[in-house]
């Protein structure tokens, strides 16, 4: 599934990267509010769900090497977050949806789970 | 009972001196939980199989609750054999006088008791007489190499630290050299004072190493363990901060994070999963749960962590880049 297809599926606004999503294909999936569990989960390709809008979302993911990041439950994402994704090139999606509905809706689509792929 | 065959007088030595150090550790840390047990009615035949496909030199024989009731080593083998009695019940011929050891006995008593015994194992029994564990001196090793992966200092160097001198800040935690922060490869200060800018240092050593053509799976542990660092800088010590990073001949890349701020008043708490003296405004940031430490641990192949109240904190991690790459999956720990 390419992050693309994520973002139809969920209704997501396209905050960054929006010229390559359907070239990016989304490996497994991961949430959590978190950062640190993010980075000890975390594996390359994943793409991270979780309702932290500030910075650190982003840089995170581009450590652990995500895909993509979709930003939920927040009512905006933070300028300065959707900033630092563009510099970084890291795709970022937001839904307003609930973390609970956009993992159920991503799990039904039978994408796997960041943290069982990292063992 | 018999001696194990490896190598005494060195392995003796080597005890002796890391004893020192690690004086204090517990027989449940060092006793290897996973023990071989027989039953009373099995017969000596099927113990010397066991120790035979184990590769094993003593069982400890256990009643049904557990408990410790006797121990069959190579030995008692060895006499049945010689005796033709190697078809008889265990409980006819196991040591029932066995020297056992509590869980909450020091290192430092432990090897006591096998200098005094030398014997080649001893039980780990509780106050019921339940077997706890089993301790051989690979266990000791064992344990004691585990621990050293993580050395908490409070040796000689803590004392100097103590003293006033902050000479720590200047030598290697690891090797004990002069840290020569003017030759390192890359060089980042944090910026404490705005917590959206966490992690910048982090990402622009990433930038650095891919640069330098590190491998992906290196280049990814080494950023996770550099930023859960730098988190921690701006987080807790209320001070700057600066990462090093030095690449030694393309297989070993050392990183050390520094800071002069609050220091960490308990390493041993700290170093607990899940333990935090996050504010709830950096956990509404997505850190401060606890992870930072045991994160650094599990990505890096060597840490050590220095700090003194009021001093500082000093983070020093060591990579291995070629053969030795730790599993990433290892997490469970």
């Amino acid at each position: 599934m390419t992050l693309k297809e994520v973002a139809d599926l969920l209704n997501c606004n396209v905050l960054s990267g929006e010229d390559d999503l359907d070239k990016i294909a989304v490996e497994s999936v991961g949430a959590s509010d978190l950062m640190s569990d993010v980075l000890a989960f975390g594996s390359p390709g994943m793409l991270l769900i979780t309702g932290l809008n500030s910075p650190q979302c982003v840089r995170t993911a581009a450590v652990v090497g995500a895909c993509g990041v979709l930003v939920v439950r927040k009512r905006e994402v933070l300028d300065n977050t959707v900033k630092l994704a563009k510099d970084l090139g890291m795709p970022l999606l937001y839904a307003p949806t609930s973390m609970y509905k956009a993992c159920g809706v991503l799990y039904s689509q039978r994408l796997k789970d960041a943290r069982e792929l990292n063992g | 009972m018999m001696q194990p065959t490896t190598d005494k007088s060195s392995i003796d030595s080597l005890l002796e001196k890391l004893g020192e150090y690690f004086a204090d550790m517990p027989a449940s840390e060092l006793m290897n939980p996973n023990v071989l047990t027989m039953s009373k009615d099995r017969t000596l035949w099927h113990t010397k199989e066991l120790m035979r496909i184990r590769k094993i030199s003593g069982v400890p024989i256990v009643d049904q609750k557990r408990r410790l009731i006797g121990l069959v080593s190579i030995e008692d083998i060895i006499v049945a054999l010689e005796n033709e009695l190697i078809g008889e019940r265990i409980e006819k011929h196991m040591t029932r006088r066995v020297v056992t050891v509590a869980p909450d006995e020091t290192l430092t008593s432990v090897v006591a008791k096998f200098n005094r015994y030398r014997f080649g194992r001893f039980p780990v029994v509780n106050s019921e007489g339940t077997l706890l564990g089993i301790i051989t001196k690979k266990d000791i090793i064992g344990a004691i190499l585990e621990r050293f992966r993580l050395m908490y200092v409070h040796d000689e160097r803590r004392k100097s630290a103590l003293e006033g001198t902050t000479e720590w800040f200047e030598k290697s935690l690891i090797s004990g050299d002069y840290v020569e922060k003017d030759s390192a490869n890359f060089a980042f200060n944090i910026d404490y004072t705005d917590v959206d800018m966490v992690g910048i240092g982090a990402a622009e050593l990433k930038k650095f190493l891919i640069a330098r053509g590190l491998d992906e799976q290196s280049v990814r542990r080494i950023s996770i363990a550099t930023y859960e660092a730098e988190v921690n800088v701006v987080i807790h010590s209320g001070s700057e901060g600066t990462i090093y990073c030095w690449m030694e001949n393309g297989k070993t890349v050392k990183v050390r994070v520094e800071d002069t701020g609050k220091g960490i008043e308990n390493i041993e708490q700290a170093l607990k999963e899940g333990y935090s003296t996050a504010s709830d405004h950096v956990r509404e940031l997505g850190f401060g749960a606890g992870m930072g430490l045991s994160n650094m641990r599990r990505c890096s192949d060597k840490m050590m962590v220095m700090s003194e109240v009021g001093k500082g904190v000093v983070v020093e991690m060591i990579f291995e880049i070629s053969g030795g790459k730790k599993d990433d999956s290892e997490r469970s720990n």
